[in-house]
C-alpha cells in the first residue's frame, strides 16, 4: 500500500515545476566564477562568430571592386574615363580600388583567421566551463539529495521505493544539470545570436530582411514541433525496446522452465510480437524524422534561394554589392541555427521543470523525526525502558498499529515480543531508537522521553540485529566496525570472536580485509547474521533490539548463532522479536501482541496457563524447536567446540 | 547539430574492433539480400541527391558569372563598345556556361527575369533534394529495421535450439548484456551511420571530383585543411572515448553508493552512520564530477577546432582565389578563376567540411556494429549439440515407468558426474534423491526431460529411450518444479497458466486451490490479475513456490520432477507447501531432490547419491536401520526435523493439524 502512495506522488510531479526550475537556477550563484567564465566566453565567442560574415563581405567586396577596377584599367585609355563615369566613379577612385584591393583582401583574411581563432578559443572555454558548471550543479544536487535521503525518517522511506529515489538522483539530476548548466546558456546564446543577426541584417539591408522574416516563425514552430513530437516517440520506442529485452531476459534466465514446459514456440511468438511492436514504432519514428529533417533543411535552403533572388536583383540594380549578399547569406544561417536550438531546448525545459519539481519534493520533504530544539545528549544508559500508553499510526492516518501499549523493562531484562505478522511487534522495537515517533503516549529510557534527547546520542547506545542483514561495500572489518569506525583491530576481532564469526572470517584468504557487499564476495545467510551480531556487540550497547529468526542455516551454525545471541543479550536490556522457543522460555517478560494491543504478558509458565493466544502461538509457531533445544544442545555444543 | 548530450552518447560507447571483417560483412549482406531492390533504390537516391548537392553550388556560381558579373561590368562594357563599336563580350567572365544570352547591354529587367528562372531551378532542386533525402532515410531505416528484426528473431530461435549445456557455460546475465549491446550497436549503424557515411563519402568524392575538373591547383589549396580536420577528429574522439570510459567507471561507483545508501538507509540510521556515509558519497560523487569534466575537455575542444579549421579553409579559398583574380592574370595553373568560381568553391568547401568529421566519428559506430555482428553470428553459428533424431517418434501417452540403465553423464569431457546409475521407478512411485551438494542429484533429474544426454547407458520412459522420441513430446508429459521459482513479469494468472496455455481461468483457479495458493492470491491487490514484478518480486519465497506448484498441477503431467527449495519460509507457508506437494505427487511418477524429511519418509524409494553413484537405496526406515551413509546424512541434516515430526512428545505433528489452507 505504501508503494502505491509513492507512485501517486510521482504522477503528480509532471505538472508545472517552473518555480522549482527557478530555484534550481539559483544554484548557479554558488559558482559565480565558473558561470562567469562560461557565460563571458559564450558572449565573446558568439560576437566573434557574428564578425565573420562581415569580414567575408569585406573580402568579396574588395575582390569585386578590385576586379572591376582592374578590368576597367585594362581598357584603352579613352574608354577608361567613359567606363568610370558610366559606373558613377572617377578614374581616381577606380585606381584606388585597384591599388587597395589586395591589401584589403589580405587584411580581412588575417582578421577572419584571428576571429575564428578567438571563436574557437572562446567556444572551447565556454564548452569546458559550462560542463564544469553543470557537473558541479549535479554534484550539489546529488549531495543534497543523498544527504536528505540519509536523514529522512523511516516513514518517508516506507512510502518511497529505492528505485524511485535512485531515479531522482540519477535521471532527474542529469536532466536538470543539462538544462540549468548548459541549456540556459544555449538559450541566451540563441537569443543573442538571433537578435544581433536580425539587427545586423535589418541595418545592412532592410528590404532583404523583410524577405527572410516570414520564414522565421515557420521554422521556430517546426523546430518546436520537432522537439515536442520526437520526445514521446522516443520514449515509446524505448519502452518497447525494454519490453523486447524483458522477453529475452526472461527466456535466458528462465530457460529451463521454458524448455521443461515446452513453451519455445509460444515464447518465440511472444518475442516476435515484441520485436514487431518495436519495429512498428521504429518505423513510425523513422517516418516522422525522414519528413521533419529534410523539411528543416529545406526551409533554410529556400530562405537562401529567396535571398539569392532578391539579393541578385538588388545587385543588378546596383543597390547591393556581391559581398553584402554573401554576408547576408551567411547571416541567414546564423538565424536558423539559434532557432533550431531554441526549439529543442524549449521542449527540454518542460522536462527539466518536471525533474526540478520532483527533486525539490524530496529536498523539501518534512523529516518527521528530528531533534527537538534544545534536545540534550542522552547520558550513559542504564537500561530502564518504559512505554506509557503508546499509540501509533503510520503516517498519522489509517488504523492504529499500536494502541495503549504500556510496559516496563528493568535494566538487564529480556523482553520477548510475540504475535502474528502485523500485530505490531516490529513497530514496538522501531519506537525505541526513534525510527518513528509515537502518535500518543511516551517512550522513556531511564526516565528520558526519547524525543527529548538527540537522536544520535540515543541510537549510539542501542544495538540492533535485524533479520535481513545488509552488508555494505567494504571489507568485513569495515562492516563490523560500521557503528564505530574508530574501533581498533583488537576490538573488532574480540567482537567477531564473541559472535562466533572469527573462525569463518579467518578462512577467507584475506581474512578481515575480505571485500563484501555488492561487489565483493558473498557471505551465506548465517555468516551475514554473525557479522551483524559482531557489529552490534562492538557498540557495547545497553539496550539491544533483535529479531532472532535465523535464515536457513545448518544446525551447527544455528547453534553457534544461538550461543552468540545469548552472549549478546547478557546484561543488556533486550527486546527480542522471538522465533526461538529458548528465547521465549528464558525471557523475563513475554509480551503477546494482537492487533496492536498487548493481550497478555508475563513469564512462559504463567502464560502457558493463563493465555489461550499464547498457548496457541506456542504450539503452532514455536514448538518445532523445542526438542532441538532440549535434546541436542549438549551434542551440538560438543560439535561446536570441535569445529 | 551538436546537440546537448549527443557527444556524451557518441563518445560514451565502447569501441571494439572486428576480427574477421569480410565474412561478417557477407553475413550482414545476407540479411539485406531480401531487400536488394530497395538497396538499389538507395544507391540511386544517394547518387541523385549527391548530384543535386553538387550542382546547386555550381548553379549559384552561375547566377553570379552569367547574370551579376556582366551587369557589374555594364558601365565599363558600354564604354568599351561605344568606343570599339563591337558587341564584344570579352569582359564577362569566361566561367559562365549556363547562358550566354546576358551581356552588359541586356536590360536589367531581363537579367533579373533570367536570374529568377535560374534561381527557381535551384529552389526546385532544393525541394526535390529534400524529398529524396527524406525518402532515402526512410528506406534505409526501413531496411535496417527489418534486417535487425530478422537477426533478433533468428537469434532468439537459435537460443532455444541450443542445448542446456550452452547455458551452463554462458551466464544468462552476460549473454543478455552482450546481445542487447550488440543489437543496439547494429541498430545504430543500420538506421543512421551506414547511410550517412555512404552518402557523405559519395558527396565528398563527387564534390572533390567536380572541383578538380574546374581547377586542380585551386582544389588542392581549398582542401588543404581536410587532412588536419580528419586527424583532429580522430585524435580527439579517441581521447574523449578513453576519458569517458573512466567517467563511466566513476558513475558506476556513484550509482552503487546511491543504491546502497538508499536501500539500506534504515541500517545506516540505526547505527548513526549518516555523516560518514554522506562524506563517503561526496568523495565518489566528486570523483565522478572531475572525471566527467576531464572527459569533456576533449569534446569541447573538438567542435570549436573543426569550426575554426572550416573558417581557415574558407579564408584559403577566398584568399587564393582573390589573389589570383586581383594580382594574377585571372588564371591558376591554366584554369580560369572567376568571381562565380570562388563562390562555388566556397560553397563546396562548406559542404564537405561536415561530412568529413561525420565520417570520422561514425566510423566508430560502424566498427562497433561489425564487431557486435561478429559476436551475434558467433552465437548463431554455435551448433546445438543435442537435436531430435531424424527418425524420432512422438512419445505416446505414457504410463510413467522410468528406467535408468547403467547411465553415465558428464558436463565436461573426462569429468563424469554420474557413473553406472541404474534405477527403476514404477508408474506412480515417488523417488526421493538425497545426497551431499555436488553428488549428482540434479544431473539425474536433468536427464529425464533430456536437458542433457547420457554419455553411456540409456534413460527409458515406458521402454522408449528418451533419445528416440521428440523432445517436445517428451517434455510435454513431464512437469518440473524448480528450486528457484522463476516467475514472469506478467499476471499471476498467466504465470500459472504457463503450465498449460489452453487452460481456462477456472482451471487455473482450480490448480491454485489445489496448490493452496488461492488464498494468498486472492489477497493480492488485483487478485489473479496482479502483475508480478521482475522475476516475481513482491511475493515471498514461499508464495512463489506455491505458484510454481500450481503451475505444475495445471500441467498435470504423468512424470513430475521436483527440486525442493532449501530456503526457509515461515511455518504456516511451509505447511501449505507440504500439503500442496503431497497432493501434487499423488498418482504421478515423481523424482524429488528432497530437503524435507516428510518427503523422504513418504517416498517409495530413497536413492542416496554420493560422487555420482547410487550408494544406498531403500526406504527411509530400511536405510536408517542399515546405519550406513544415509544414517549419517540423516543425523546431520534431518535430525531437527525428525524431532519435530517425531516420536510423540505430546506435540501434534503438522500433518495432523487441520488444513489451514483451503477455505
Amino acid at each position: 500500500m505504501t508503494e502505491q502512495r509513492g507512485r501517486g506522488k510521482r504522477q503528480g510531479g509532471a505538472d508545472g515545476g517552473m518555480k522549482e526550475l527557478g530555484r534550481a537556477i539559483r544554484y548557479l550563484g554558488r559558482y559565480k566564477g565558473v558561470a562567469g567564465i562560461a557565460y563571458g566566453s559564450m558572449v565573446i565567442g558568439t560576437l566573434s562568430l557574428l564578425a565573420i560574415p562581415q569580414l567575408i563581405q569585406n573580402i568579396i567586396d574588395a575582390i569585386t571592386s578590385g576586379y572591376v577596377a582592374n578590368q576597367v584599367l585594362a581598357l584603352p585609355q579613352l574608354a577608361q574615363g567613359l567606363a568610370a563615369t558610366a559606373m558613377g566613379k572617377t578614374l581616381q577612385q577606380i585606381q584606388t580600388d585597384a591599388d587597395t584591393a589586395l591589401g584589403a583582401l589580405f587584411g580581412a583574411l588575417a582578421a577572419i583567421v584571428l576571429f575564428s581563432i578567438a571563436r574557437a578559443l572562446f567556444s572551447f572555454l565556454r564548452g569546458y566551463f559550462s560542463e564544469k558548471l553543470s557537473q558541479n550543479l549535479a554534484y550539489d544536487f546529488r549531495n543534497e539529495l543523498y544527504e536528505k535521503i540519509q536523514r529522512l525518517s523511516f516513514s518517508y522511506h516506507d512510502r518511497n521505493q529505492t528505485g524511485q529515489l535512485m531515479i531522482r538522483a540519477t535521471d532527474d539530476v542529469e536532466k536538470l544539470r543539462m538544462f540549468v548548466g548548459q541549456g540556459l546558456a544555449m538559450i541566451l546564446e540563441s537569443l543573442i545570436m538571433l537578435a544581433a543577426t536580425l539587427l545586423i541584417l535589418a541595418l545592412s539591408n532592410w528590404q532583404l530582411t523583410l524577405v527572410v522574416l516570414p520564414t522565421l516563425p515557420v521554422a521556430l514552430i517546426l523546430f518546436m514541433g520537432f522537439g515536442a513530437i520526437s520526445q514521446p516517440l522516443f520514449s515509446e520506442l524505448q519502452k518497447r525496446l525494454s519490453a523486447l529485452n524483458t522477453v529475452l531476459q526472461e527466456n535466458l534466465a528462465g530457460i529451463k522452465l521454458v524448455r521443461a514446459f515446452v513453451r519455445e514456440p509460444e515464447e518465440q511468438q511472444r518475442f516476435e510480437g515484441a520485436v514487431d511492436s518495436h519495429l512498428q514504432q521504429a518505423l513510425k519514428v523513422a517516418k516522422i524524422f525522414s519528413f521533419l529533417f529534410p523539411v528543416v533543411f529545406l526551409i533554410a535552403n529556400l530562405g537562401q534561394a529567396a535571398v539569392l533572388y532578391f539579393g541578385g536583383q538588388q545587385i543588378v540594380y546596383g543597390t547591393l554589392t556581391v559581398g553584402e549578399w554573401q554576408k547576408f547569406s551567411l547571416y541567414l544561417m546564423y538565424v536558423f541555427f539559434p532557432l533550431g536550438m531554441l526549439g529543442m531546448i524549449i521542449s527540454l525545459m518542460a522536462q527539466a521543470a518536471a525533474s526540478a519539481k520532483r527533486m525539490f519534493d524530496i529536498l523539501d520533504a518534512k523529516n518527521e523525526v528530528v531533534n527537538k530544539p534544545g534536545a540534550i545528549e542522552m547520558p550513559s544508559i542504564t537500561g530502564r525502558v518504559t512505554f506509557e500508553n503508546v499509540d501509533f499510526r503510520y503516517f498519522n492516518s489509517g488504523d492504529p498499529v499500536l494502541s495503549q501499549v504500556s510496559c516496563t523493562a528493568e535494566p538487564g531484562q529480556t523482553i520477548a515480543l510475540l504475535g502474528a505478522t502485523g500485530s505490531g511487534k516490529t513497530t514496538i522495537i522501531n519506537l525505541l531508537p526513534r525510527f518513528y515517533d509515537v502518535t500518543g503516549g511516551r517512550v522513556l529510557i531511564d526516565g528520558h522521553d526519547v524525543r527529548d534527547v538527540t537522536i544520535e546520542s540515543l541510537r549510539r547506545q542501542i544495538g540492533l540485529v535485524l533479520q535481513e542483514t545488509t552488508l555494505f561495500t567494504g571489507t568485513i572489518r569495515d562492516n563490523i566496525a560500521f557503528g564505530r569506525p574508530d574501533a581498533t583491530q583488537e576490538e573488532v576481532e574480540a567482537a567477531a570472536k564473541a559472535a562466533a564469526a572469527h573462525d569463518f572470517i579467518m578462512e577467507f584468504p584475506q581474512g578481515y580485509d575480505t571485500p563484501v557487499g555488492e561487489r565483493g564476495s558473498t557471505l551465506s545467510g548465517g555468516q551475514k547474521q554473525r557479522v551483524a551480531i559482531a557489529r552490534a556487540l562492538l557498540l557495547n550497547p545497553h539496550i539491544l533490539i533483535l529479531d532472532d529468526s535465523t535464515s536457513s542455516v545448518d544446525v551447527t551454525t544455528e547453534f553457534h548463532i544461538q550461543q552468540a545471541l545469548d552472549r549478546l543479550m547478557k546484561d543488556r536490556t533486550s527486546f527480542v522479536i522471538a522465533q526461538r522457543i529458548s528465547t521465549v522460555v528464558n525471557a523475563d517478560q513475554i509480551l503477546v501482541l494482537d492487533r496492536g494491543r498487548i493481550v497478555a504478558s508475563g513469564k512462559h509458565e504463567d502464560l502457558l496457563e493463563s493465555s489461550e493466544i499464547y498457548a496457541e502461538i506456542y504450539s503452532s509457531q514455536l514448538v518445532e524447536d523445542t526438542v532441538l533445544e532440549a535434546d541436542d544442545a549438549a551434542v551440538l555444543a560438543a560439535d561446536g567446540e570441535v569445529a | 547539430m551538436g546537440f546537448m548530450g549527443g557527444q556524451h552518447r557518441m563518445f560514451g560507447q565502447e569501441v571494439s574492433k572486428p576480427q574477421n571483417l569480410g565474412q561478417t560483412l557477407l553475413r550482414f549482406g545476407s540479411y539485406f539480400k531480401p531487400y536488394w531492390t530497395r538497396l538499389l533504390l538507395i544507391v540511386v537516391l544517394v547518387l541523385v541527391s549527391t548530384w543535386m548537392q553538387v550542382v546547386t553550388p555550381d548553379l549559384t556560381g552561375q547566377v553570379f558569372d552569367c547574370y551579376v558579373t556582366p551587369r557589374l561590368m555594364s558601365g565599363a562594357s558600354a564604354a568599351a563598345s561605344a568606343l570599339m563599336g563591337g558587341g564584344e563580350n570579352s569582359l564577362t567572365s569566361s566561367n559562365c556556361w549556363y547562358t550566354t544570352a546576358v551581356t552588359a547591354e541586356t536590360p536589367a529587367a531581363d537579367v533579373v527575369a533570367g536570374m529568377g528562372q535560374l534561381i527557381l531551378q535551384i529552389a526546385l532542386l532544393y525541394v526535390l533534394s529534400a524529398v529524396l533525402t527524406g525518402l532515402l532515410f526512410y528506406i534505409m531505416r526501413w531496411i535496417g529495421a527489418y534486417a535487425l528484426r530478422q537477426m533478433r528473431v533468428d537469434l532468439f530461435g537459435h537460443l532455444h535450439r541450443l542445448s542446456m549445456n550452452y547455458f551452463a557455460t554462458h551466464e544468462a546475465g552476460d549473454l543478455m548484456s552482450r546481445i542487447t549491446n550488440d543489437a543496439s550497436a547494429i541498430e545504430q549503424a543500420f538506421s543512421f551511420a551506414l547511410v550517412n557515411v555512404f552518402s557523405s563519402a559519395v558527396l565528398i568524392v563527387w564534390v572533390v571530383y567536380t572541383m578538380l575538373t574546374k581547377s586542380v591547383v585551386y582544389t588542392l589549396v581549398s582542401l588543404l585543411m581536410m587532412p588536419i580536420m580528419v586527424i583532429v577528429t580522430v585524435y580527439f574522439s579517441n581521447q574523449a572515448r578513453k576519458a569517458f570510459r573512466r567517467a563511466r567507471v566513476e558513475m558506476g561507483s556513484v550509482n552503487a553508493d546511491l543504491q546502497e545508501g538508499i536501500a539500506a538507509v534504515r541500517e545506516v540510521q540505526a547505527f548513526s552512520r549518516e555523516d560518514e556515509n554522506i562524506e563517503q558519497f561526496k568523495t565518489s560523487n566528486a570523483a565522478n564530477r572531475d572525471a566527467n569534466i576531464r572527459a569533456v575537455a576533449f569534446t569541447s575542444a573538438l567542435n570549436p577546432l573543426l569550426e575554426s579549421l572550416g573558417y581557415v579553409s574558407m579564408a584559403l579559398v577566398i584568399g587564393v582565389g582573390g589573389w589570383v583574380l586581383l594580382a594574377g592574370d585571372g588564371t591558376l595553373a591554366g584554369a580560369t578563376i572567376s568571381l562565380g568560381l570562388i563562390i562555388t568553391f566556397l560553397q563546396y568547401v562548406q559542404r564537405i567540411n561536415q561530412p568529413v568529421s561525420q565520417i570520422s566519428v561514425q566510423w566508430t559506430t560502424i566498427q562497433n556494429a561489425i564487431a557486435g555482428g561478429e559476436r551475434i553470428f558467433g552465437i548463431l553459428d554455435t551448433v546445438p549439440d543435442m537435436q531430435d533424431k531424424p527418425n524420432a517418434i512422438q512419445l505416446p501417452q505414457i504410463e510413467g515407468l522410468v528406467e535408468f540403465e547403467n547411465v553415465s553423464a558428464e558436463y565436461n569431457p573426462g569429468e563424469p558426474v554420474l557413473e553406472g546409475v541404474s534405477l527403476r521407478a514404477e508408474p506412480g512411485q515417488t523417488v526421493a534423491i538425497v545426497g551431499p551438494t555436488g553428488a549428482g542429484k540434479t544431473t539425474i533429474i536433468n536427464l529425464i526431460p533430456r536437458f542433457y544426454d547420457v554419455t553411456a547407458g540409456a534413460v527409458k520412459i515406458d521402454g522408449h529411450d528418451v533419445r528416440d522420441v521428440t523432445r517436445r513430446s517428451l517434455r510435454q508429459q513431464i512437469g518440473i518444479v524448480l528450486q528457484d521459482t522463476f516467475l514472469f513479469s506478467t499476471t499471476v494468472m498467466e504465470n500459472i497458466r504457463y503450465g498449460d496455455p489452453e487452460a481456462t481461468d477456472e482451471q487455473v483457479v482450480a490448480a491454485a486451490k489445489l496448490a493452496y495458493a488461492h488464498d494468498f492470491i486472492e489477497r493480492l491487490p488485483d487478485g489473479y490479475q496482479t502483475i508480478l514484478g521482475e522475476r516475481g518480486a513482491g511475493l515471498s519465497q514461499g508464495q512463489r513456490q506455491l505458484i510454481a506448484i500450481a503451475r505444475a498441477a495445471l500441467a498435470d503431467p504423468r512424470i513430475l520432477i521436483l527440486d525442493e527449495a532449501t530456503s526457509s519460509v515461515d511455518t504456516r507457508t511451509e505447511r501449505l507447501i507440504q500439503q500442496a506437494l503431497s497432493t501434487l505427487l499423488k498418482g504421478r511418477t515423481s523424482f524429488v531432490i528432497a530437503h524435507r524429511l516428510s518427503t523422504i519418509r513418504n517416498a517409495d524409494q530413497v536413492l542416496v547419491i554420493q560422487d555420482g553413484q547410487i550408494v544406498e537405496r531403500g526406504t527411509h526406515t530400511s536405510l536408517l536401520a542399515a546405519e550406513g551413509f544415509y544414517h549419517g546424512l540423516y543425523m546431520s541434516q534431518f535430525r531437527r526435523q525428525v524431532d519435530l515430526f517425531g516420536n510423540g512428545n505430546g506435540v501434534k505433528a503438522p500433518e495432523a493439524l487441520p488444513a489451514a489452507g483451503g477455505r
